[in-house]
C-alpha cells in the first residue's frame, strides 16, 4: 500500500533514478580506464559506457577541464530533469540537495572577491546546481550583514545565515566560519526536514547519511583547526548537531588539542574507529579523507537497497559526483603521466 | 535457399593481405553476407590495432555534424541523392580530412567574425534604444522643471523621483548610469538596488519592443532600457557593481540633449555601415554552407563506411609476421561464390598481387540462424522471431504461419464487413508502399501497423472468407442465393402466430445453401445454440489438426537431424496419444454430422437419437458403458465400445513409453559404447572409436550437449517433457476453444452495436429520422471502427499469436538460436540515420 501511494507521485522518478544508477561505472570499467594511455583512450572507453558519446562534439585534444565540465553537465542535466518532474515534498527534498551547492558557490565568490578576481573568471567555476539569481551581485557586499541584507535575504539560504550576521568583516577566516556555520545550519535543517516532514524510510536512510556527513564535518573541522587562530569555543559552535557524535563526542572534540585526541574520541564509535584505524599519511595507506569518501560511498550504495524513499536521489547525486571525481582523477593522472597514484580512486561498488 | 529451414552456414577463416584487407572488407560490407567474429574479445577498445583510424573517423564525423548543424540552422536543404557511394580508399581519407578541416576552420572563422559583428551591432542597437528612451526621461524632467506646481496629480513615485532629481539638479551633482538588461531580470534587479543602496537611487525603465538577437546563442531575447539616478561616488560604485552582477550592459549617455542627438546620429550611421558588413558576412557563410550542403550526405556515408570498415578490421587477428590479417566469419554456404568474387574484386582494387585465402573451418560451434526474406515473408518471420529465433536449421514455423495465422485470426474475427475494412486499409498500405516507406515515419504505432501490412492484408482476406461462411456482414446475414428453408404451405397460421417452428422434415429444401450459413438462421431464436455447437466443434477440429501438424513437424525435425531415438521414443508415442484420443474425437464429430439426419427416425438415426459427443468422450476415457435411452442406441456404430477401450489403453500405454523409452535407450547405448571403447582400446584400434565419435558429433551438432548430460538429468528432462506433452494435449485442445469464444463474442458484440445504436436511427420516421440517422450512423461507424475492428482485431490477433507460440510451436520448435547479423553497410548507414533523427 505504501509502495502504491509512493509510486503515484514518485514511482517514475525513482525508477528513473535507479535506472541512472545502473549506468554508474563498474569496477571493470575502472580497470579499463586506468589502462588508458591518453585522454583520447579514456574518451573511447567512456563512449562504450552509459556516458555514450557525450564528448563526441568536442574537438580533440580534450583537456581534463572539458572532461570535467562535460561530466558535470551530464549529472546536472539528469538531476534537473528529475527536479522538473518532481512534486511536493520530493521537490523540496531535491531543492535541499541544491542548497549545499549554493553555499559552496557563495563562499567561492566571496573568496574570489577578496582576492580581487574578476567575476567572469569565477562564474564558470560555480556549480550549476547551486546558481541563483542574485549570485553574481554578491561582491557588492563587504560585511556579512550586507551580504545578508542585499543578497541572501531572498534566497532559501536566508534562515541558515542568521547566525553569521554578527561577524564583523569579510576576511578569509570569517569566510571559512561563514561557510561552516551555513553548512551546520543547512545540515541540521535538512536533517529536521527529513525526520519531521518526511519520516518513514526516507528519514531512516537520510539520517544515516546526514549524520555521517555531520560527523565528518565535525571531525575534519577539528583536525584542520589545530595550529590556527580559531578558539575552542568558536570551533565548538561550528559542529553540526545532528550526527552520532552529538552530544558527548562533540563535547570531547571541542576539548581536543591534537590528532591523537580526535582519534581517541572516534574510538568510541565503531564506524569511525574503523575509518581512523586504516588511515594515515604514508604512501601505502589511504588518507583519512579517502576513507571518509569510501564510507560515504558505502552508505550511498546502501540507500539503494531499500525502496520507496527519497534517499536514492541524494545517494545517486553523491555517487555520480564521486564517479566524476574518480574519472577526473584518472584523467589527471593520465594527462600528467603520473601513474603511480592512478589507483587512488574510490571504487563504487 | 528456402524458408522452411534456415540457411546452411559455414565458419570461414580469411587470410587477407594487410594492404588488401581494407578493400576486401569494404567489398564484403557492400555485399552484406558475412558476420565477423571478434577474435580479440579481451582486448580493450582503445588497445586495438586500428583505433587511430577509428578516432580519425570520429573526428571527421564530429566536423561533419558541426557542418550539418550550421546548415540546418540556416535552413539550407541538404541534397540527398540516395546514391550509394563506395567506401573511399584509405588514402582518400587524408583528402577528406583536409577538406573537412578547411571547411570547419572557415566556418568557425566566419562565425567568429559574425559573432563579433553581431555583438557590435547589438551594442549599437542597445545604445540607440537607450538614447531614444532616455530622451523621454530627460524630457519629463524638463517639463517638470517648467511646471512644478502641476506635479500634484502625478503618480507618487514619479513625483518623489522628479523631486529628488530636481533637488539633485539644483545641488549640481546628480549622477546617472544608463544601460540595458534582460527584461525578466528587472524585478530582482530593482529589489537589489533598493536594498543595497537603501532606497537612495531612482530607477526608470522602459521596455524595448523589438526582440534583440543574442550573438552567442543567436536566440531572440527581450530587453529593457533602464536609467538609474543617484548621488555621490559611493553609490555609483555600488550601482555599477550591481549592474555588473546582473549582466546589465552600461552605455555612456551624454548629459545634454544636443550631445545626445549628435551621438544618436553617429550611432545610426554606424549601424548602417555595420548592416552592410554583416550582410556580406552572412552571404559568405551562406555560400560556404550551400557548397557543403551539396555533398554533406555523401561525406557522411563515406566517413561512416570507413569507420565501419576499421571497426571490422579491429575484430581481426594479426598474423605473427604482421603481413596478413586473419578473420573468422559466418557465411551462408550458398553464397560462398559471391564472397569469393567480392574478395577478388577487393584484391584487384587494392592492387595487391596475393589473392586472399578463404578456408572453410570445421567447428562445433552453433552457427547463426539466417533466412532469406522478402517484404512479404518478413512480417511473418518477425512474429516467429519475437518468440525466439529458431535453432540453427530446425524447421521454421513461419511459412505455415503465412496461412494458419490469418486463418485462425479470421475464425475469431469472422465478419465480412469488418474484414473488408481491414483489407482495404492493408491494401492501401501495400499499394502506397514506396511513398510510405520514403516518409520514414517515427510514430511507433504506425510503424507496427505498416510493418505488418501483409499480415493485415491476409487477415482481412481471410476474415472476409470466414465472414461469408458465418454469413455475417456487420452482424447481418446476406441472402445471396435465397434461403433453402421455407414456411410449409399447411402452416399458414403463421399470420396468427408470432413464432413459427421450421422442421427440417418439411421446411427444408434438402439441398444446402451454397456457401456458409443459411441466412434463415439470422432470424432464428436458436441461432446462438446452433452456432455454439457448430463453432465449438469447428474449433476442436481446427485445433487438433493444427497440433497434429505440429507433431508431424517434430518428425520432420528428427529425421533431418537423424535422431532415430527421438522418432522412436518421442514422436511415435506422441502421435499415437494424440490421434487415438483427440483425433478420434474429431472423427466422432464428423461421424455424427454425417450419420444422423432429420428423417432418420425409423432407423434410430433421428436427431433426438444423436448422442452427445462430449458425454461419449468422457465415458470413453472413464471406461463407462453408455445406457440405452428409449429406442436410441448409445453407440454410433457397431463395436464402438470395444474399439474405444482399445484406443484408450494404447494411448495410456504411450505415457510410460515416452517417459522411460529414451532414458533407457541412452543408458543402454552408453553402456555399449563404454564396453566397446574398453574393448577397442585394449585391441589397440583407437582410430575406429574416434571415427565413431566423430560421426556422432557430425550427425547431431545440436545433440552435442545431450551426450555429456548426466543420466539423472536426462531422466528428469524426459519426465518433464512427457508430463508437459500429456497435460498439454488436454489443455491445448481446450485452449483452442478460444476460437469459438472469441468468434462468438465478436458476433454478439457487433449484433449488440447494431441493435442498440444503428437501429435507433433506422426506427425514427419522417425527415427528422434522416437527420437522426445521419448522426447515429457516425456514432455507429466510429464504434465499429474503434471497438470491433481495432480492439477486437487486436485481441483476436493476440489470441492467434498465443495459439501459434504456445499450442502449435511447443510441439516442435526450440527457438534457441541467435540471428545472423552480417556486416553490411546498408544496415550500418540506416541505423546511423535513425539515431540522427
Amino acid at each position: 500500500m505504501k509502495g502504491a501511494m509512493f509510486n503515484i507521485d514518485n514511482g517514475y522518478l525513482e525508477g528513473l533514478c535507479r535506472g541512472f544508477k545502473t549506468g554508474i561505472l563498474t569496477q571493470n570499467d575502472y580497470l579499463n580506464l586506468v589502462q588508458c594511455e591518453t585522454i583520447e583512450d579514456l574518451k573511447l572507453h567512456l563512449a562504450g559506457t552509459d556516458y555514450g558519446n557525450f564528448l563526441a562534439n568536442e574537438p580533440s585534444p580534450i583537456s581534463v577541464s572539458t572532461l570535467d565540465d562535460k561530466l558535470r553537465e551530464k549529472v546536472v542535466a539528469e538531476f534537473v530533469h528529475m527536479r522538473c518532474h518532481a512534486v511536493e515534498p520530493l521537490s523540496t527534498f531535491l531543492d535541499f540537495i541544491t542548497y549545499s551547492y549554493m553555499i559552496d558557490n557563495i563562499v567561492l565568490l566571496i573568496t574570489g572577491a577578496l582576492h580581487q578576481r574578476p567575476l567572469q573568471e569565477l562564474l564558470p567555476k560555480c556549480h550549476p546546481l547551486g546558481s541563483f539569481e542574485q549570485m553574481e551581485a554578491i561582491h557588492i557586499a563587504t560585511t556579512p550583514a550586507e551580504l545578508y541584507n542585499a543578497v541572501l535575504v531572498d534566497t532559501p539560504l536566508a534562515p541558515f545565515f542568521v547566525d553569521c550576521i554578527s561577524e564583523a568583516d569579510l576576511d578569509e577566516m570569517n569566510v571559512e566560519l561563514i561557510r561552516n556555520t551555513l553548512y551546520k545550519a543547512y545540515l541540521e535543517a535538512f536533517y529536521d526536514f527529513c525526520t519531521q516532514k518526511l519520516g518513514g524510510e526516507t528519514a531512516e536512510v537520510m539520517c544515516e547519511i546526514l549524520a555521517f556527513e555531520a560527523d565528518r564535518r565535525a571531525l575534519i573541522i577539528t583536525i584542520n583547526s589545530f595550529d590556527t587562530e580559531l578558539t575552542k569555543e568558536d570551533r565548538a559552535r561550528l559542529f553540526p548537531k545532528c550526527g552520532k557524535l552529538y552530544p558527548d563526542g562533540l563535547a570531547a572534540l571541542a576539548r581536543a588539542d591534537d590528532y591523537e585526541q580526535v582519534r581517541s574520541v572516534a574510538e568510541y564509535y565503531a564506524e569511525y574507529q574503523a575509518l581512523f584505524a586504516g588511515a594515515g599519511n604514508n604512501p601505502e595507506e589511504k588518507t583519512l579523507e579517502d576513507r571518509f569518501f569510501e564510507y560515504e560511498v558505502k552508505l550511498n550504495v546502501n540507500a539503494f537497497l531499500r525502496q520507496f524513499h527519497y534517499g536514492v536521489f541524494y545517494a545517486y547525486l553523491k555517487l555520480k559526483e564521486q564517479e566524476c571525481r574518480n574519472i577526473v582523477w584518472i584523467a589527471e593522472c593520465v594527462a600528467q603521466r603520473h601513474r603511480a597514484k592512478i589507483d587512488n580512486y574510490i571504487p563504487i561498488l | 535457399m528456402s524458408l522452411f529451414r534456415s540457411e546452411e552456414m559455414a565458419l570461414c577463416q580469411l587470410f587477407l593481405q594487410s594492404e588488401a584487407a581494407y578493400a576486401c572488407v569494404s567489398e564484403l560490407g557492400e555485399l552484406g553476407l558475412a558476420q565477423f567474429r571478434d577474435l580479440n574479445p579481451f582486448v580493450n577498445a582503445f588497445q586495438r590495432k586500428f583505433v587511430n583510424e577509428v578516432r580519425r573517423c570520429d573526428e571527421m564525423e564530429r566536423k561533419l555534424r558541426y557542418l550539418e548543424k550550421e546548415i540546418k540552422k540556416d535552413g539550407i536543404p541538404m541534397l540527398d541523392s540516395g546514391e550509394n557511394v563506395e567506401a573511399p580508399q584509405p588514402r582518400e581519407m587524408i583528402d577528406l580530412e583536409a577538406t573537412f578541416e578547411k571547411l570547419e576552420n572557415e566556418l568557425r572563422e566566419v562565425n567568429q567574425n559574425a559573432e563579433a559583428l553581431k555583438r557590435n551591432y547589438l551594442e549599437l542597437t542597445e545604445l540607440k534604444h537607450i538614447l531614444r528612451k532616455t530622451q523621454v526621461f530627460f524630457d519629463e524632467r524638463e517639463i517638470h522643471d517648467v511646471d512644478e506646481s502641476l506635479t500634484a496629480n502625478l503618480i507618487e513615485d514619479q513625483y518623489v523621483g522628479t523631486q529628488m532629481m530636481n533637488l539633485a539638479a539644483k545641488q549640481g551633482h546628480l549622477g546617472f548610469v544608463a544601460g540595458v538588461i534582460l527584461r525578466e531580470r528587472i524585478p530582482p534587479f530593482e529589489r537589489m538596488l533598493w536594498r543595497a543602496c537603501r532606497g537612495n537611487v531612482f530607477l526608470r525603465q522602459a521596455e524595448i519592443d523589438t526582440p534583440l538577437e543574442d550573438p552567442t546563442t543567436s536566440d531572440q531575447v527581450y530587453k529593457s532600457v533602464f536609467i538609474i539616478f543617484f548621488q555621490g561616488d559611493q553609490l555609483k560604485i555600488r550601482v555599477k557593481k550591481i549592474c555588473e552582477g546582473f549582466r546589465a550592459t552600461l552605455y555612456p549617455c551624454p548629459e545634454t540633449p544636443n550631445d545626445r542627438r549628435e551621438m544618436a546620429v553617429g550611432v545610426m550611421t554606424r549601424i548602417e555601415d555595420l548592416n552592410t558588413v554583416l550582410s556580406q558576412t552572412q552571404d559568405h557563410r551562406h555560400r560556404v554552407l550551400v557548397a557543403a550542403a551539396k555533398s554533406i550526405k555523401i561525406w557522411f556515408t563515406k566517413v561512416r563506411k570507413i569507420k565501419a570498415i576499421y571497426h571490422t578490421l579491429n575484430l581481426f587477428n594479426l598474423d605473427v609476421t604482421q603481413k596478413c590479417l586473419i578473420a573468422e566469419c559466418w557465411v551462408p554456404v550458398s553464397d560462398l561464390e559471391a564472397i569469393h568474387l567480392a574478395l577478388r574484386r577487393g584484391t584487384e582494387r587494392s592492387g595487391s598481387s596475393v589473392p586472399p585465402i578463404l578456408n572453410r573451418m570445421e567447428t562445433r560451434e552453433v552457427p547463426p540462424t539466417y533466412f532469406r526474406l522478402n517484404k512479404f515473408t518478413k512480417g511473418f518471420q518477425m512474429l516467429i522471431d519475437a518468440y525466439g529465433v529458431g535453432t540453427y536449421r530446425e524447421a521454421n514455423p513461419a511459412p505455415y504461419a503465412i496461412i494458419t495465422f490469418p486463418f485462425l485470426f479470421a475464425v475469431m474475427f469472422g465478419d465480412f464487413g469488418h474484414g473488408l475494412i481491414m483489407t482495404l486499409f492493408a491494401l492501401w498500405m501495400v499499394m502506397n508502399e514506396k511513398p510510405l516507406i520514403a516518409k520514414k515515419s517515427t510514430s511507433e504505432i504506425w510503424n507496427i501497423f505498416f510493418g505488418g501490412r501483409y499480415i493485415i492484408l491476409l487477415m482481412g482476406f481471410f476474415s472476409m472468407y470466414t465472414g461469408l461462411i458465418y454469413n455475417d456482414f456487420f452482424s447481418k446475414s446476406l441472402n445471396l442465393f435465397g434461403s433453402q428453408w421455407f414456411v410449409p404451405q399447411k402452416s399458414m397460421y403463421i399470420f396468427k402466430e408470432k413464432d413459427v417452428m421450421l422442421d427440417p422434415k418439411n421446411a427444408y429444401a434438402n439441398s444446402p445453401y451454397p456457401i456458409g450459413l443459411d441466412p434463415v438462421w439470422q432470424v432464428a431464436d436458436n441461432k446462438i445454440n446452433f452456432l455454439n455447437a457448430y463453432k465449438m466443434k469447428v474449433s476442436i477440429i481446427i485445433g487438433v489438426c493444427h497440433m497434429i501438424f505440429g507433431v508431424m513437424m517434430s518428425l520432420w525435425n528428427h529425421m533431418f537431424f537423424r535422431k532415430k531415438i527421438n522418432i522412436l521414443c518421442d514422436f511415435v508415442p506422441q502421435i499415437i496419444f494424440m490421434t487415438f484420443i483427440f483425433f478420434y474425437l474429431v472423427l466422432l464429430v464428423f461421424h455424427k454430422w454425417v450419420a444422423y439426419y432429420a428423417t432418420g427416425d425409423d432407423e434410430g438415426l433421428g436427431p433426438h437419437c444423436a448422442p452427445s459427443i462430449l458425454i461419449t468422450f468422457i465415458n470413453m476415457v472413464l471406461f463407462k458403458n453408455g445406457e440405452k435411452i428409449g429406442e436410441c442406441e448409445p453407440y454410433m456404430y457397431g463395436g464402438q465400445q470395444g474399439f474405444q477401450k482399445f484406443l484408450v489403453v494404447i494411448a495410456v500405454l504411450c505415457i510410460p513409453w515416452m517417459l522411460a523409452g529414451k532414458p533407457y535407450l541412452i543408458y543402454k547405448y552408453r553402456q555399449l559404447q563404454h564396453q566397446q571403447f574398453t574393448n577397442v582400446s585394449t585391441a589397440g584400434l583407437t582410430e575406429e572409436s574416434d571415427q565413431v565419435q566423430m560421426a556422432n558429433g557430425a550427425a547431431a551438432p545440436s545433440g552435442d550437449h545431450e551426450e555429456n548430460e548426466k543420466m539423472e538429468d536426462i531422466v528428469i528432462h524426459q519426465a518433464i517433457h512427457t508430463i508437459e506433452y500429456v497435460l498439454g494435449c488436454v489443455s491445448n485442445t481446450a485452449s483452442y476453444l478460444r476460437l469459438w469464444a472469441l468468434s462468438l463474442a465478436h458476433a454478439q458484440l457487433s449484433e449488440v452495436l447494431w441493435g442498440m445504436v444503428l437501429r435507433l436511427g433506422l426506427q425514427s420516421g419522417s425527415w427528422f429520422g434522416g437527420v437522426f440517422l445521419f448522426m447515429i450512423f457516425a456514432a455507429w461507424a466510429c464504434l465499429t471502427l474503434a471497438i470491433l475492428v481495432l480492439m477486437e482485431g487486436l485481441s483476436a490477433f493476440l489470441h492467434t499469436l498465443r495459439l501459434h507460440w504456445v499450442e502449435f510451436q511447443n510441439k516442435f520448435y526450440q527457438g534457441a538460436g541467435y540471428p545472423f547479423s552480417p556486416f553490411s553497410f546498408d544496415t550500418i548507414l540506416e541505423t546511423a540515420q535513425n539515431v540522427e533523427e
